[in-house]
């Protein structure tokens, strides 16, 4: 997957963050999903279901533990989306 | 960050939410009169939130059955299953709940929480799939990240979005299990089983349904929702508990696979923990008889729950989406759901009180379980006092 295409997620990714985070900071790469938007697990699971929805995708739960950036997140749903 | 710091968060929350005095979470029951009876803080309740669904606790003939065990076979088997815990009790009530299922496999668990470890993480490994409702017990959450699976939600009861997440998985269906409830613990809603039953046979996947809450309850001979469905044949897993419609703890998990029974030899939460006492395993093999044999309690349990939710819905209370032995009621804030706790509770009825994570999509709930033992004029105190206390709720 090309660098054009991480951007496209990035944008979508960033829309999806803002309309369920609790905390409304501007959202970078390195903003952290916890600590800087205040994502607690039951929010995370509501915004999962959106991002589900947005890329067709179905999203592991085990690989949750491993998000902590925008960018992670980004990347694993460009990953994901890769596998089909 | 020391080991104890995050105990703090906890420590904030409790002191900012409740009371001083006040603990729902830590409720000691002083006395217990029956089944539907006890006191409480010194003041005595009716008990309206114990999943007792048939109140088979104080049950004359299961209360005889453990007295009887407790004194031939003694406190305690004190060891696993797999070593010294098995009694020719244990392996009878496997016998009789696979001819109570009509097939051939059944295992015997301390718990039912243990019984979801031990059924899920052992079934499921790191190459498989496992497809989730989204509002699964703790117990389900658990055992699936515990068996190292590829966990993937669907919404609670759509059947629509757990088609989506079986196409997309593609050949990989024959390694993948959906597990749903047969009666969801916090909404007493009921799964679409049917439907999850179709698409399992389309899509060639497994299914494990969790009858917890639904076992006794549901399906004319109470085997529960697979039953009440139609779909017995379709289901690969039922797990249950002994702790609810069966009046005791211990679990199990039955199956029409003959396989089921090489799992008691890899299961961790079954190796390596004690068997349910003895006389717990004589109470439910007399309660599973009682099942059988009054089926008029399943009756009177359905008029006590319908007697219950269309009264709360008539005072203007916002109930789950079904009728069932379980009526949640929604409340608007955390604080006024403790308040109508404690008025509850302070007039004479305790139900639960649930906040989430345990509830559902962030909602505060007041939890009422309704019993087959529940007497009409019970059931009017307590729709009495939820009507005195509704007021209040909007003022508080």
């Amino acid at each position: 997957m090309t660098s054009s295409q991480y951007d496209i997620i990035f944008q979508k990714v960033v829309v999806l963050l803002q309309e369920h985070a609790p905390q409304q900071v501007p959202i970078q790469e390195d903003t952290e999903l916890i600590n800087d938007l205040g994502f607690d697990s039951l929010r995370v699971m509501e915004m999962l279901q959106d991002v589900e929805d947005v890329f067709d995708i179905s999203y592991p739960l085990n690989t949750l533990s491993d998000l902590r950036t925008v960018k992670d997140f980004v990347l694993q749903i460009q990953k994901i989306g890769g596998n089909g | 960050m020391g080991l104890l710091d995050k105990l703090n968060a906890i420590a904030e929350t409790r002191k900012n939410l409740l009371p001083p005095g006040v603990d729902p979470f830590n409720v000691v029951i002083d006395e217990i009169y029956s089944s539907t009876e006890a006191s409480i803080g010194g003041r005595r309740v009716i008990l309206a939130g114990t999943n007792n669904y048939l109140g088979l606790t104080f049950d004359q003939q299961c209360i005889e059955a453990a007295r009887e065990t407790l004194l031939s076979e003694g406190t305690g088997t004190t060891g696993s299953r797999m070593a010294n815990g098995t009694f020719t009790g244990h392996r009878e009530l496997e016998k009789e709940l696979a001819l109570f299922y009509g097939c051939n496999n059944a295992i015997v668990f301390s718990t039912g929480f243990v019984s979801n470890l031990g059924v899920i993480a052992t079934l499921a490994s790191p190459s498989d799939v496992i497809v989730l409702d989204a509002d699964s017990h703790a117990s389900i959450y658990d055992a699936c990240r515990m068996s190292g699976a590829e966990m993937i939600r669907f919404r609670h009861n759509n059947v629509d979005d757990l088609e989506k997440k079986l196409k997309r998985l593609g050949s990989r269906t024959a390694n993948t299990l959906i597990i749903v409830e047969g009666i969801y613990s916090m909404l007493g809603d009921c799964a679409p089983l049917a439907e999850i039953a179709a698409l399992k046979r389309r899509y060639g996947a497994w299914l494990l349904v969790d009858e917890a809450h639904s076992m006794g309850v549901m399906g004319d001979r109470g085997r529960g929702m697979a039953e009440a469905a139609g779909v017995e044949q379709d289901v690969d897993f039922i797990v249950g508990t002994f702790s609810k419609s069966l009046g005791a703890i211990g679990g199990y998990c039955v199956s029409i696979h003959p396989e089921l029974d090489l799992v008691r030899y890899l299961s961790r939460s079954y190796v390596f923990t004690a068997s349910p006492s003895p006389s717990t395993i004589a109470s439910v093999r007399q309660a599973l008889r009682v099942i059988q044999s009054k089926p008029q309690l399943r009756t009177k349990l359905w008029d006590n729950a319908n007697l219950l939710y269309q009264g709360l819905k008539k005072l203007g209370y916002e109930l789950g989406p079904d009728i069932s032995p379980i009526v949640a009621i929604r409340v608007p804030t955390r604080e006024k759901t403790l308040f109508a706790w404690k008025e509850l509770l302070d007039r004479g009825v305790y139900v639960n009180l649930v906040f989430p994570p345990a509830a559902p999509a962030g909602m505060s709930l007041l939890r009422c379980s309704i019993s087959a033992a529940h007497t009409p004029e019970q059931v009017a105190c307590i729709l009495q006092i939820f009507a005195d206390i509704k007021p209040l709720i909007a003022e508080s």
